[in-house]
């Protein structure tokens, strides 16, 4: 008797997962979901109205009405991207993405920001020069466009130096790090880097001599120019409207837009 | 953001780690019973084949078999999935995963039973499934809780494994709160609920145990 | 009448030992009969084969006239099909060296479940028996207590009870006294002897000399797998006929 109630579950259980692979064909392309990590502000995170904001998002739901799309904005397990990208359950990545380095593994709109990775220190510390950080430990985030640059040839020899490259798993914990004295600089972002001293400009520094420049878009799944296409088009309205210059000077003091189009206009 | 906003935005986050870890023990108690019964099957390919599951599951990370669960369709099978089935594949990895070691916890149970008592019950006329379920398992169970209490505590810790398949339960809501708001209060709040869910948990098992004690 | 018999039973384990070597015996109503004989002579594995928990390879067995197995063509023993058998277990009972009583079970539980859900007899019924069994057995006030809370005497009592609440024709007590203190005995001996005063029919394996001389009718003795002798119980203790009979009492009393 109570055997069959194990089988009733057992039922139950399979009805409901394959009930959700079902909701996986109902769901009609009347939304772009955009995948994000949502510990990386200014471009996407939580806000002090505790929804999801930023610079990012905040384009990308301006681009999703003029598309006539409900946009979702799904944050993401930044070391999943590629497979939720693949298997479609996000349709792009919109978040600080850098092209550099990617241009043959995803769809991208044109660049449409520029932006770099940096070294952040101390405000009192002795480093003024990529050559004063031999010796010194440098955390960097898994997965990250600085992590990448640092692993490039061009600073092969640099890294060498280091006294440790601390990979992080965010940038979070490296300035906890930071703080604490564990760690020596932090390579990142410039942007983000930007946005985490704010109001701490006493405590901390950016070197001026910049590691990479690179330049952001929005990625797609490889052979999705379709979507891409709409974007693309969809960020080139904003450009006409003034909405995007609206945005970018409200999260970066100055319209950040590096796209033809502004070259163009300017 | 206000104390107000965040909290409330931790206890999204809260309900969603209490519904995995129900969810999960809701399914893989029952699953896990299955699971030791046809580990002690006669049929020697069921044996084998959840000899092998139990190894599998148990001999590889959790968050690999979330991964799995959540992308295998797609990869394997080229079957799209939607975000509707994220929480789903975490209730199902966590599932199947938790079974197994269950599993195990219960043919321990069911093998240090006296051969005396299958006998005894054998001769009064019990059924095999009547000997099982009355005779046996609350046996069983009574000896087996301080080991299901150590994984069911080990679980509340592992619903923070979710956000591998970027489902947004307590920790991560923490950790996104933590790197916008440059500020530590999120992460002493979720580390208060870890340790309040599991003090209660702790307390609720110990109160079965208890009840349980009016025999030895 | 016959109430028991088992014939002709033979049995090897795997490692070829042959623990019983063409056994028969018969048990009629009322009787009480002894098995004695030293450890490893097949005693118990008669026990267990009358009692279904063990398997003959070859012989019969029958209960009131009741077949429960038989030989086939070609003398391999045959079982009769669950259904009958289920039928055939409510006609014994027996008794465990370890008691086996259901330790998540009260005293009363213990002696009532299998009748209610097994027998499917009325539950007033039961409840109404068991309290007389209970009282019988000098328990009356243990009815709520758990096995755990008793002496080992008081359990061995109440297994017995609970083997009496099937209403058997016949009951079986293995080595009912050997885990108990030597001093309780005594409770055990009472409650079988008061047993064997209303008529119950018993077959009792057991080491104890004196436990067999005092509540059986009839020893039967066995060694390597035979019967080496049986006879009335005065006498057989007192005058044995065989030399291994001889030897092994002798062994005892020294």
């Amino acid at each position: 008797m109570k055997k069959n109630s194990f089988v009733l579950i057992t039922l139950l259980l399979t009805a409901v997962v394959l009930s959700s692979f079902t909701s996986v064909f109902a769901d009609g392309k009347t939304t772009l979901v955009v995948g994000f990590d949502q510990d990386f502000p200014p471009y996407g995170f939580v806000g002090e109205d505790g929804e999801f904001t930023g610079y990012d998002l905040e384009m990308a739901a301006a681009a999703a009405e003029i598309m006539g799309l409900e946009v979702v904005y799904q944050p993401i397990a930044w070391d999943s991207k590629d497979m939720e990208l693949d298997s479609g359950t996000i349709d792009c990545i919109w978040n600080g993405f850098t092209i550099n380095g990617r241009e043959d593994k995803y769809e991208w709109t044109e660049a449409y920001k520029d932006a770099g990775q940096v070294i952040l220190v101390k405000a009192d510390s002795d480093i003024e020069t990529l050559e004063d950080l031999a010796g010194k430990v440098v955390a960097v985030q898994t997965d990250s466009s600085a992590l990448e640059a640092l692993e490039s040839e061009d600073y092969k020899d640099l890294v060498a130096e280091f006294k440790d490259l601390l990979v992080v798993a965010q940038y979070n914990t490296a300035f906890m790090d930071l703080e604490a004295g564990a760690v020596d600089a932090i390579a990142m972002d410039l942007d983000v880097a930007n946005f985490q001293i704010q109001d701490k400009e006493d405590q901390y520094r950016i070197l001026d001599e910049m590691l990479q420049a690179e330049q952001y878009g929005v990625g797609f799944k490889l052979g999705n120019t379709e979507l891409r296409d709409k974007v693309q088009s969809a960020l080139e309205e904003l450009v006409k409207s003034g909405k995007f210059a609206e945005i970018s000077e409200k999260w970066f003091e100055y319209d950040s837009c590096v796209m033809s189009i502004c070259k163009d206009e300017a | 953001m206000s104390i107000s906003v965040m909290l409330s935005k931790l206890g999204e986050g809260m309900i969603t780690s209490v519904l995995i870890f129900t969810l999960t023990l809701l399914f893989s108690l029952p699953l896990g019973l299955i699971v030791a019964l046809a580990r002690m099957s006669k049929n020697i390919i069921l044996r084998n084949f959840t000899r092998i599951y139990i190894s599998i599951m148990r001999g590889t990370p959790l968050m690999l078999q979330l991964l799995v669960v959540y992308f295998g369709p797609y990869y394997l099978f080229g079957i799209s999935i939607s975000s509707g089935y994220r929480f789903w594949a975490v209730i199902l990895a966590f599932s199947i995963n938790y079974a197994a070691y269950f599993a195990e916890i219960y043919r321990g149970g069911i093998e240090s039973m006296p051969l005396g008592q299958y006998e005894a019950a054998r001769v009064l006329g019990y059924s095999e499934s009547q000997t099982f379920m009355k005779i046996i398992l609350p046996q069983v169970i009574k000896r087996i809780i301080p080991a299901i209490t150590n994984e069911v505590i080990t679980l509340i810790k592992d619903t923070s494994l979710a956000f591998s398949i970027a489902v947004t339960e307590m920790f991560t809501v923490a950790k996104a709160i933590a790197s916008s708001e440059k500020t530590m209060v999120s992460y002493v709040a979720a580390g208060i609920f870890y340790y309040v869910f599991n003090f209660v948990v702790a307390v609720v098992m110990e109160s079965i145990e208890k009840k349980l004690d009016y025999y030895r | 009448m016959e109430i028991f018999s088992i014939k002709n039973a033979k049995k090897s384990f795997e490692n070829n030992l042959e623990v019983l070597q063409d056994i028969s015996i018969s048990v009629s109503k009322g009787e009480v009969a002894a098995i004695i004989g030293p450890s490893g002579s097949g005693k118990s594995t008669l026990l267990r084969c009358a009692t279904l928990l063990e398997t003959m390879d070859s012989g019969e067995l029958i209960y009131s006239g009741e077949k429960a197995a038989w030989n086939n063509e070609e003398g391999k023993t045959v079982y009769a099909s669950p259904e009958k058998l289920r039928q055939i277990k409510s006609k014994f009972g027996l008794v465990f060296q370890n008691f086996n009583l259901f330790p998540h079970y009260s005293v009363l539980k213990n002696i009532t479940d299998a009748p209610i859900s097994i027998q499917k007899r009325k539950k007033e019924e039961v409840m109404q028996e068991a309290q007389v069994l209970l009282e019988k057995m000098g328990l009356s006030d243990k009815a709520y207590a758990y096995p755990f809370q008793l002496s080992g005497g008081q359990q061995q009592r109440v297994s017995i009870a609970r083997a009496l609440a099937m209403n058997p024709d016949i009951l079986f007590f293995d080595e009912p006294t050997s885990a108990l203190d030597p001093e309780l005995t005594g409770e055990i001996l009472r409650v079988i002897r008061s047993l064997a005063a209303e008529h119950m029919t018993m077959v009792i394996v057991t080491h104890e000399i004196e436990f067999a001389r005092n509540v059986a009718d009839r020893i039967i003795f066995i060694a390597g797998g035979v019967i080496v002798e049986e006879g009335n119980a005065e006498s057989l203790i007192s005058d044995p006929q065989n030399d291994r009979t001889k030897a092994f009492l002798n062994r005892l009393q020294r």
